[in-house]
């Protein structure tokens, strides 16, 4: 008999943080403490206490976290230099760049192939300032370097050979086709690597004092998980929606879609599942002014949630996208649709004659009746309601409208699914009525909407993607997620042995990371023969294997 | 900056053959470039999905002899139906401008389809047009044509059309496919002088292109005041192309965007697909778009000489004596088989060179100062011997036309292989053949 699988998820919301503690998919304990913005180590190792997982032998603790996605919003970030190879093309204020940059000479193509050679006395020039500066971080990125890093790769010799104590990042790790998206991902990813080593050392050291030898691992946007250790730290953004995602998918039937929607006290998360897998997003995730090549779930987050602040507008009333704290019925400072869901009798807390108190604010005194606060409390929802009725119409869109670029997408189409919502949050059943009225489908409420996201965080499974980049004629080969690049010595026309070749690849790089390949799938083959004068003389060829985001099994009652 | 749309569709699961020019590679490099850029990323640029044309669409524009069954047309229709989804934002004001930047090509298919020809078999542009005409109820539309050869289908198409004034700028037909595209091709009886061709000697460059399109074509697009400016965007005309030798660069390609400003422009042909393409795309759409389009720099030079200006500017002088003094190419029949009316003739045939077929073509219109005119296509097949006839009445069609556009109908159909009536006033497709009879399409 196999040891139990006791598995912890925990969810640091904007407001609050959600734990579960699982026994072989079955809720054990469930906890939930207010979020101390400023200590999120704190506030999971409170939520841990509170779980008494110290009693049991967990086997793996998994942790959403919005650490990273606040300390970029707040521009808590190290300070790191951004040196760019951009050659010719597009020019580079042709879009906004948040973060300064310095341009070196050196030209790739875009089968990198060089153009143009760097400039060593450009290279000597910059040595004075970290000759001074000895342990700065940099990240070096060129245009096309995912095709050949040979420039990024040359002056990070050049400079560690002068200054050894420099922190160094590369842009072709991240190997996707965007040159802007990559640098500031490069960017991003090494300013704030500090912080989320900090924090990730201090809660595995937390945890092993009280004698809890658990993997920690890290929820990412893409809704996978990974050993915190091999996590890269910028991929830990936007793990909230991918949580509540997941959440859905752990308490509904296999093979179903729906829209999960999870309604917090500040933001609602809104996300897409199809015939049981959540959709990924085509685009990587932007965050703040950063567009970045993280892969993430096609979601969408809107600032409005239970505890958003309502304010008097003219005659009628306005949803604040902010919070001032909790509900009046719950002895807050001001009305939230929270009041207007305990005025109706929607939620089962609250005292609804502070509720009441709250919601008269915003009504003008003539009208401070019962008749009119009813109406009012229905607005409201049905306000809520709407905006998030318009991001689930917009998320939809982005389905709908994913381009295509193969005859044989464009011949089959995205068949029509009909959707129903999944709701989760502490608003779940306050709002369930409006938002069914409003999107003309049914609303279904898990029996754990208040740690939806916990549970999800928990259940989650490792994501894989491994995307082959072969170009025979130029003998070299890459790999688009770690940026891998290396000489081809197979055929010029390969068939079957590029598969072979792309499976190996992949296992070295799972085993790396330690996540076990299982349920993998493989993409068709993209062919593109390479002509020369009439003449094949080669082939590019693009293929991936990937391991869909999931969940271990579904929450058992 | 410009509100500018994209429909980027590579078709990267097709090709005319492996090592055929319209090959899955063809913007491959295009796509490296375009997303590494980050031009999609632009804050004012909108990428859309490709669409599917509907056969109703294609059949208000152009008729596919035997049927549109006996051809090929998956990609075709994608590419056409691509430029149609720009088309209804331009007209929706989602965009200001956009580029369908789609394969295959189409310029050289005409008003009647009898197989691929030159790579095209659907006219992208042209069953736009007829699309935003039927639509948004568009009155005039301008078309500037500057792949390297002569847009000949397109002309085809809108020789009859008072309403769509065709121009090509393109290599002298005397040393380049489809050997067509002379001054004196002018437009028919009813649409004369709203056609203009300037073929152009080998060498012309940049300066020489900018020369034509700020002396000759703007002061004919201002003139003719079109609602919609279209641009068949051939980048054939780069100095590394295989087969031409026009030696325009690629911030060439950049200005002529600028100094046309086309509302929508759809890619054409071009097939330096590793030294061109990618950079010929790049700042068209950037130009597009309101960009910086200087530092675009292709990774060689031109290296062939260039024309001499002087010498270029003489020679456009003398097209346009050539292209004032032209003469009308048809003949005025009283034909008594025909409905009432004068009817213009003007035979002539038509090379599909992708498959080796000679087409023989009858082509009349009715005379008329009211309207296009009703026209009547007579075409066969030379090696099958198979005859088809197009009957198309017009856009904006006066009583008198649509009365004998519908006589010719009743009288044609049952008598050849097969026959389209194209009746674009009330966007009514019937097409008749011997196995299906009389269908609504």
């Amino acid at each position: 008999m196999h040891p139990k699988e006791i598995q912890v998820g925990i969810d640091v919301g904007g407001t609050f943080t959600d734990a579960v503690l699982l026994e072989e998919n079955m809720i054990l304990e469930k906890a939930k403490v207010a979020t101390q913005a400023d200590n999120v180590l704190g506030t999971v190792l409170q939520a841990l206490e509170v779980l008494k997982i110290y009693r049991k032998r967990v086997t793996r603790i998994t942790v959403s976290t919005t650490l990273i996605t606040n300390a970029i919003l707040q521009n808590n970030l190290s300070q790191v230099d951004l040196l760019l190879f951009p050659g010719s093309g597009m020019t580079l204020n042709s879009l906004t760049w948040p973060v300064p940059y310095q341009e070196m000479k050196g030209e790739l193509d875009y089968r990198g192939r060089e153009i143009s050679p760097p400039d060593e006395l450009e290279w000597r020039r910059l040595l004075n300032r970290y000759q001074e500066l000895p342990e700065s971080k940099v990240a070096i990125v060129g245009k096309f370097s995912h095709r050949n890093n040979l420039h990024e790769h040359d002056l990070a010799l050049f400079l560690r050979k002068h200054c050894p104590n420099l922190e160094l990042s590369l842009g072709h790790e991240w190997g996707q086709t965007s040159f802007y998206r990559r640098s500031l991902t490069t960017y991003l990813n090494l300013a704030c690597a500090e912080i989320y080593q900090a924090f990730a050392e201090q809660l595995q050291q937390a945890v092993a004092q009280k004698g809890c030898s658990a993997q920690i691992h890290v929820l990412k946007a893409d809704g996978g998980i990974l050993p915190f250790q091999k996590l890269r730290p910028i991929e830990s953004i936007y793990s909230g929606p991918a949580a509540s995602v997941l959440g859905g998918l752990a308490q509904s039937d296999p093979g179903q879609s729906f829209v999960v929607v999870d309604i917090g006290g500040t933001t609602t998360d809104i996300g897409l599942i199809l015939s049981g897998e959540p959709l990924m997003s085509i685009h990587g995730a932007k965050i703040g002014a950063f567009s970045t090549l993280v892969r993430t779930l096609a979601v969408r987050s809107i600032p409005a949630g239970g505890d958003s602040t309502l304010l008097l507008d003219d005659d009628d009333f306005k949803l604040a996208p902010y919070r001032l704290g909790p509900a009046y019925c719950l002895g807050g400072p001001a009305p939230t649709p929270t009041d207007a869901m305990c005025y109706l009798n929607l939620i089962s807390y609250g005292d609804r004659a502070k509720a009441e108190l709250g919601l008269t604010q915003l009504l003008p005194e003539e009208k401070r009746d019962p008749l009119h606060l009813h109406q009012l409390s229905e607005n409201i929802l049905i306000r809520l309601a709407d905006r998030i009725a318009q991001a689930v119409e917009s998320l939809n869109q982005e389905w709908h409208e994913e381009p295509a670029y193969k005859v044989w997408e464009v011949l089959h189409p995205h068949d029509h699914k009909n959707f129903f919502i999944w709701l989760s949050g502490g608003g779940a059943s306050g709002l369930a009525k409006a938002l069914s009225a409003r999107l003309l489908t049914s609303v279904k409420i898990g029996d754990y909407p208040e740690v939806s996201n916990a549970i999800g965080a928990a259940l989650a499974r490792p994501t894989f993607s491994c995307t082959l980049h072969l170009d025979t004629f130029m003998k070299r080969y890459r790999i688009e997620e770690t940026g891998q690049q290396g000489e081809w010595s197979g055929s010029r026309k390969p068939h079957k042995e590029v598969e072979g070749f792309l499976q190996e690849i992949a296992g070295k790089i799972a085993n790396d990371q330690g996540i076990e390949l299982k349920e993998t799938q493989t993409q068709p083959f993209d062919f593109f023969p390479v002509v020369k004068g009439y003449q094949t003389v080669g082939q590019i060829i693009r293929g991936s294997l990937i391991v869909p985001p999931g969940v271990r099994g579904r929450l058992k009652p | 900056m410009k509100r500018s749309g994209i429909v980027f569709f590579p078709a990267f699961d097709w090709s005319l053959g492996d090592t055929h020019p319209e090959r899955e590679e063809r913007l491959l490099y295009t796509q490296e470039q375009f997303f590494e850029e980050g031009v999609m990323e632009l804050p004012q640029v909108k990428q859309y999905a490709p669409g599917l044309a509907s056969m109703h669409e294609v059949l208000r524009t152009q008729a596919l002899f035997p049927s549109s069954k006996q051809h090929d047309l998956a990609a075709h229709l994608i590419a056409a139906g691509s430029a149609i989804v720009l088309g209804d934002a331009w007209a929706q004001h989602e965009i200001q401008n956009g580029f369908a930047l789609v394969r295959p090509p189409g310029h050289h298919s005409g008003a009647t389809v009898l197989g691929n020809r030159g790579f095209c078999t659907l006219n992208n542009e042209a069953i736009l047009i007829n699309h935003l005409r039927t639509k948004y109820a568009i009155q005039k539309i301008a078309v500037v044509d500057t792949d390297v050869h002569h847009g000949d289908g397109t002309q085809d198409i809108f020789n009859h059309d008072p309403n769509v004034l065709f121009i090509s700028l393109h290599q002298d037909g005397r040393t380049l496919y489809p050997g067509s595209g002379f001054t004196h091709e002018k437009g028919g009886p009813n649409a004369w002088d709203t056609t203009l061709n300037i073929p152009l000697p080998p060498g012309t460059g940049d300066e020489g292109i900018h020369y034509v399109l700020e002396d000759w074509i703007l002061p004919r697009l201002r003139d003719f005041k079109p609602d919609l400016v279209i641009n068949s965007a051939g980048q054939d005309n780069h100095f590394t192309d295989p087969l031409a030798s026009m030696n325009v660069t690629a911030q060439g390609y950049g200005k002529i965007t600028e100094l046309i400003q086309p509302d929508l422009a759809v890619l054409e042909g071009g097939y330096s697909i590793e030294t061109a393409l990618p950079y010929v795309n790049l700042a068209i759409f950037l130009a597009l778009a309101g960009e910086d389009y200087s530092q675009v720099k292709e990774p060689q030079k031109p290296q062939r000489p260039l024309l001499n200006f002087q010498e270029l500017k003489r020679y456009i002088k003398e097209l346009k004596v050539n292209n004032k003094q032209a003469n009308p190419q048809w003949t005025i029949r009283e034909e008594k088989t025909l409905p009432s009316g004068k009817w213009a003739y003007i035979p002539h045939s038509i090379y599909y060179d992708t498959e080796g077929i000679q087409e023989i073509r009858q082509d009349r219109v009715r005379i008329c100062d009211q309207c296009g005119g009703t026209v009547l296509i007579e075409s066969q097949n030379a090696s099958t011997g198979d005859k088809f006839a197009l009957i198309r009445i017009p856009f904006n069609a006066c009583t008198g036309c649509r009365q004998a556009g519908e006589d010719l109908w009743e009288d044609f159909k049952g008598r050849k292989t097969s026959v389209l009536l194209q009746n674009q006033f009330q966007d009514l497709i019937r097409f008749w053949d011997i196995h299906e009879g009389v269908r609504n399409l």
